[in-house]
């Protein structure tokens, strides 16, 4: 017999084009994987698909990235933040596409956590700042999938969660005896995404089992902790989850420091809200 | 201090952070911190696509906007699980502080 966690995992491979995955995605990738490629074949690509430029250009252009405005073609987004980030974009604005109308919170929570990572990173001077915080706006993508493909088990979590006051993550072992973390990895990994993106997502709540992509883990396990800690969004229920001290010390944070990533990130927070109110008043008489 | 829509900004409210020209912090400053808005000012700031503007207290109460009491009790239920944790009691601390500084409790002002 088969266990809960294989069969998700077998579950998680037989999804691997979602009904929302664009084709463009594949072609991506493929593309991405060819050094000789350059970024103008790839632009034309993304270009070529109305839809998709628009949304990753849209995505872009908002605070996640601090070029707010000032990249109006995906050729200047493919050289500005390098073909991973564009590729995790367009497959992002796939996903939320159902997230922005069905799951708000999560998807405020989800841009929240990018715009967190976005800022240690930059506080903090790391490179690739804006792959951490792609790699942060993916970390709970296994959420998005077990609400949509394992329902009834999510309506069990619910309860779960209820009856014995638990957080998500915990009614998630209990009852999946794997979590969203590890489904999340699964899943961008059959995507065909770089290890340094699977990674953040795979171990945000397990930082100890990150072997490579250490800080950009650290950074996506403390950004989280700093949304849920300002109360942003909604991702299943209230609790601020443990910072590990071995991502704190990773980092190199102080008290001070982290106190201005804080007020910098408040403030960002606001921008993001109005942004996906922004999102939520343009998709409605589109349906 | 509050960050407010640059539509809600009114004349006689403190610029409690600089306005920039955009996020990049190296960007050139419009208008210092300190600064008392005016109606002419206001404009100028519009004409330059600025968004948001942070100024000093709370001046702007929305409808159904929790209250002081509200919020560091909501606060303290979303850190109920993590109480006992050194490393999250003093984050928990500088939240607090961020919660009570954008209510325009402290500060002296």
């Amino acid at each position: 017999m088969e266990d809960k966690r294989s069969e998700i995992r077998r579950l998680i491979r037989d999804i691997k084009s979602l009904p929302t995955l664009p084709g463009i995605i594949v072609k991506l990738g493929s593309l991405a994987e060819n050094d000789k490629v350059s970024s103008q074949e790839m632009a034309r690509v993304v270009s070529a698909d109305q839809v998709l430029s628009a949304k990753v250009l849209r995505l872009v252009n908002s605070a996640f990235y601090g070029f707010p405005g000032r990249v109006s073609t995906v050729s200047n987004a493919l050289i500005l933040l390098g073909v991973n980030v564009v590729k995790s974009l367009a497959i992002t604005s796939s996903i939320f596409e159902i997230m922005e109308k069905n799951v708000v919170g999560l998807w405020e929570h989800s841009m929240g956590v990018a715009v967190a990572a976005n800022t240690l990173s930059k506080t903090l001077k790391l490179p690739d700042a804006e792959e951490t915080a792609t790699a942060a706006l993916l970390h709970d993508i296994g959420k998005v999938i077990i609400k949509l493909k394992l329902q009834e088990d999510y309506d069990e979590l619910t309860t779960i969660m209820r009856e014995k006051e638990c957080t998500m993550l915990e009614a998630e072992r209990e009852l999946l005896e794997t979590d969203h973390a590890e489904i999340g990895g699964w899943l961008i990994q059959s995507w065909l995404l770089p290890e340094k993106l699977i990674e953040p997502v795979a171990c945000h709540h397990q930082i100890e089992k990150s072997s490579v992509h250490q800080v950009k883990t650290a950074v996506v396990h403390i950004a989280d902790a700093l949304v849920k800690a300002s109360g942003f969004g909604f991702s299943g229920d209230p609790f601020v989850p443990p910072i590990h001290p071995a991502a704190w010390k990773k980092l190199g944070l102080t008290e001070a420091l982290l106190a201005t990533v804080i007020e910098d990130l408040e403030g960002k927070l606001v921008e993001v809200k109005n942004f996906s109110l922004e999102i939520q008043s343009n998709d409605d008489p589109a349906t | 201090m509050q960050k407010i829509p640059i539509t809600l900004a009114a004349p006689g409210m403190v610029l409690a952070k600089d306005v920039k020209n955009s996020d990049d912090p190296s960007s050139m400053t419009l208008c210092g911190k300190g600064v008392t808005l005016t109606e002419s000012l206001i404009g100028r700031l519009r004409q330059k696509d600025i968004q948001s503007v942070t100024v000093e207290g709370h001046p702007v109460h929305e409808e159904g906007e929790a209250t002081l009491e509200e919020m560091l009790a909501a606060l303290d239920l979303r850190f109920s699980r993590v109480a006992d944790d050194e490393l999250m009691k003093k984050i928990k601390a500088l939240y607090r502080d961020q919660i009570q500084r954008s209510m325009g409790e402290t500060g002296g002002r």
